[in-house]
């Protein structure tokens, strides 16, 4: 029985799903896509914005993208970890754009393999390389005077990732 | 004599509000540096200036730090300013 089960696995097509998206992300969606009968773990990682940023309180966050240049790129990401981790079975990497509210998750990333560790090593390094090379930004909105209008806008600031470019 | 051709130049991020394009049709030179085009850019939106010594380009969706090595642009190719990345 656990014999099938294991053909049937190795069977199955291992697979890459990037996907960038402006609804909430599901993590139940991103886990299950990354699951596989040939698999004992799924490492997930999940960013969420954070209610404060140099100080301020922040009201939420705008994600904007060049959209085919982040598919291309995190298809590279996807390669450099088959290639660092063969037995990664499955990888989902889905990122929020437009408005994100605090606490809610800009990023997922699942992974799975037949043990632990290279999913876990993998998805550590998924996240530094799609901050590294995903053509992707966040502008942080935040809190500064509560009666101004215009504030959203003025007070909008375009956040710098302190990881360089490659 | 350069050949120029119409290029699109794609602004994301700060330089989308420095410039208010997010995206225009610009004839430039068919043979050119990154740093040529960076200076034409500069020319065009002189608010660009505030991503001086931050910005990279991407050109048909590769990297391209500024620099002096010849780069090759064709009819319709895609040119992005890429100011820094803070995806995640």
């Amino acid at each position: 029985m656990s014999s099938r089960e294991e053909v049937g696995g190795s069977m199955e097509p291992s697979r890459d799903l990037i996907g960038l998206s402006s609804e909430p992300l599901s993590i139940e969606r991103v886990y299950s896509s990354a699951v596989s009968p040939s698999c004992g773990a799924v490492a997930l990682f999940i960013g969420t914005t954070r209610e404060h940023f140099e100080g301020r309180r922040v009201i939420r966050l705008e994600y904007e993208a060049y959209e085919p240049m982040v598919k291309s790129e995190l298809s590279a990401v996807c390669r450099d970890i088959r290639s660092r981790w063969p037995m990664v079975k499955h990888i989902c990497i889905q990122h929020r754009l437009g408005l994100v509210p605090v606490a809610e998750a800009s990023v997922a990333i699942a992974i799975s393999s037949p043990h632990r560790c290279e999913a876990q090593e993998a998805v550590g390094y998924c996240i530094n390389a799609l901050k590294a090379s995903a053509p992707i930004w966040k502008k942080v909105i935040k809190s500064v005077c509560v009666w101004c209008v215009w504030c959203g806008v003025v007070c909008g600031v375009w956040r710098h990732s302190r990881i360089a470019f490659e | 004599i350069n050949t120029y051709y119409l290029v699109t130049v794609l602004y994301f991020a700060k330089s989308a509000e420095l410039t208010g394009h997010r995206s225009e049709v610009v004839p430039l030179p068919a043979a050119t540096s990154s740093c040529q085009l960076w200076a034409l850019l500069l020319e065009l939106h002189p608010s660009l200036a505030a991503l001086q010594d931050q910005v990279v380009l991407a050109v048909r969706q590769q990297y391209v730090a500024l620099g002096d090595q010849a780069l090759l642009l064709a009819d319709g190719d895609e040119v992005a300013v890429v100011p820094p990345l803070s995806g995640g």
